[in-house]
């Protein structure tokens, strides 16, 4: 698995968005931070209370100039049948369907052939600033990865549970 | 409009379930008593003893089947049970994996993984009809699973009575020991024959049900030579030389 520090890997791949079919690189991506989220499959129980939670969470991510994208191995044809079911997903799901960017970010679980539920965040340069992997029966925290994308742009020296509106530590770098 | 009855059908499977106590303990019953007269017909010149040996192993084959029916029956529903038990526990506590395993196994069977979902989805708005579900399709366990100990343990060994008066009952009505053997094997094959023909043949729809009977004719021939055999192999062993 990739880690704090290393180049995210660029992709190019087919997704859906706003309930049509469309292709995403990393390189076509604007904002100044990247969630890069990965889950299983479409179609599950497990994924999509996390899934919905990010969607939830937009108008948050957005002021925070960040982008969420999400990521699996299932094709972008039931992605977005997925995302219909869901109610519709504000961000896009990129269908990684032979699995070549899971394997790039370390995040294959080869036992079932899909991606481990695994967050990245990304700077402006798209190095990795954060990279967790939940297991499986462990949902992971939408507001904890706000806190995190907050916390990496304060560009401040963040103590341990720190939130907006709590002290600071000295400038380190800001992303 | 007509409709299946799952508990009118769960009772009929629960009654079919009950054949194999009946065809084990009339075959064993036949076969027993029918291998315990040729071989002691072989080894023992008296007649009496031989029916006195059959008797006795008549009534102790039918309380240790009939006992052996019921604590098995008995074992292997209180192991399924707490099995059901664990597994609905597990299940309670981790609804998630019984509805990915399910979508899995519905996969399998041929459903797509959104069908799948879609499926389990409309389970899961009942946890019961859940767990069933999960309890039938992952671990392949149901309520008609369990036997009836005692229902098991008296059918076995009235059946194991049975068969073994039919050998017997000629056998004791021949007064002639080498006679008596004939008519008590020919009615053994008769019978296993028929038990044959009548259960596997006609119950279970066999096209040739004749090729059922000629499976447990042929079983009882060869135990009762078998038997028949090793009593004259033995037959000098148990003889005493006259003081």
């Amino acid at each position: 698995m990739l880690k704090p520090g290393d180049a995210a890997p660029p992709f190019d791949l087919p997704c859906a968005l706003d309930g049509k079919l469309s292709h995403l690189s990393l390189g076509s991506i604007r904002s100044e931070m990247v969630v890069l989220f990965f889950y299983p499959r479409d179609f599950s129980f497990i994924c999509p209370t996390e899934v919905i939670g990010f969607h939830k969470a937009r108008a948050a991510f957005k002021a925070e100039d960040t982008s969420i994208v999400g990521v699996s191995v299932d094709d972008a044809e039931t992605h977005r049948r997925w995302a219909r079911e869901l109610g519709g997903l504000s961000y896009p799901l990129l269908a990684d369907e032979g699995g070549k960017v899971v394997r790039a970010f370390g995040v294959l679980d080869d036992s079932e052939n899909v991606a481990l539920r695994a967050t990245f965040i990304l700077d402006p340069k798209r190095t990795i600033l954060y990279a967790v992997a939940s297991p499986i029966n462990v949902g992971r925290s939408v507001g904890e990865t706000l806190r995190v994308v907050r916390a990496l742009r304060s560009g401040k020296l963040c103590p341990a549970d720190w939130d907006p509106g709590s002290d600071l530590g000295p400038a380190v770098a800001k992303h | 409009m007509a409709v299946l009855k799952p508990e009118e059908n769960r009772r009929t499977f629960e009654r079919l379930a009950n054949i194999r106590e009946i065809v084990f303990g009339v075959q064993d019953g036949v076969l027993t008593t029918a291998g315990v007269l040729a071989g002691l017909s072989g080894a023992v010149a008296v007649r009496s003893q031989v029916i006195l040996a059959a008797l006795a192993s008549t009534v102790a084959g039918a309380l240790s089947m009939g006992a052996g029916a019921y604590l098995g029956t008995h074992a292997a529903s209180a192991v399924l049970r707490g099995e059901l038990e664990r597994v609905r526990r597990e299940s309670e506590q981790q609804p998630y994996v019984v509805q990915e395993s399910l979508i899995d196994a519905l996969g399998k069977e041929g459903l797509s993984r959104e069908a799948g979902y879609r499926v389990v989805k409309l389970l899961s708005s009942s946890p019961n009809v859940l767990y069933t579900t999960a309890e039938e399709k992952l671990y392949g366990l149901a309520g008609a699973t369990f036997g009836n100990a005692m229902i098991d343990g008296v059918l076995m060994g009235v059946a194991f009575l049975i068969g073994a008066l039919v050998p017997l009952l000629p056998f004791m009505l021949i007064p002639s020991v080498r006679f008596g053997l004939i008519a008590a094997m020919a009615t053994t094959a008769l019978v296993l024959f028929a038990v044959g023909y009548v259960f596997e043949g006609r119950f279970s729809g066999e096209r040739r049900p004749a090729l059922a009977g000629l499976r447990f004719l042929a079983i009882a021939l060869s135990a009762a030579t078998i038997g028949y055999v090793i009593g004259l192999l033995i037959a000098p062993i148990g003889t005493v030389a006259p003081g």
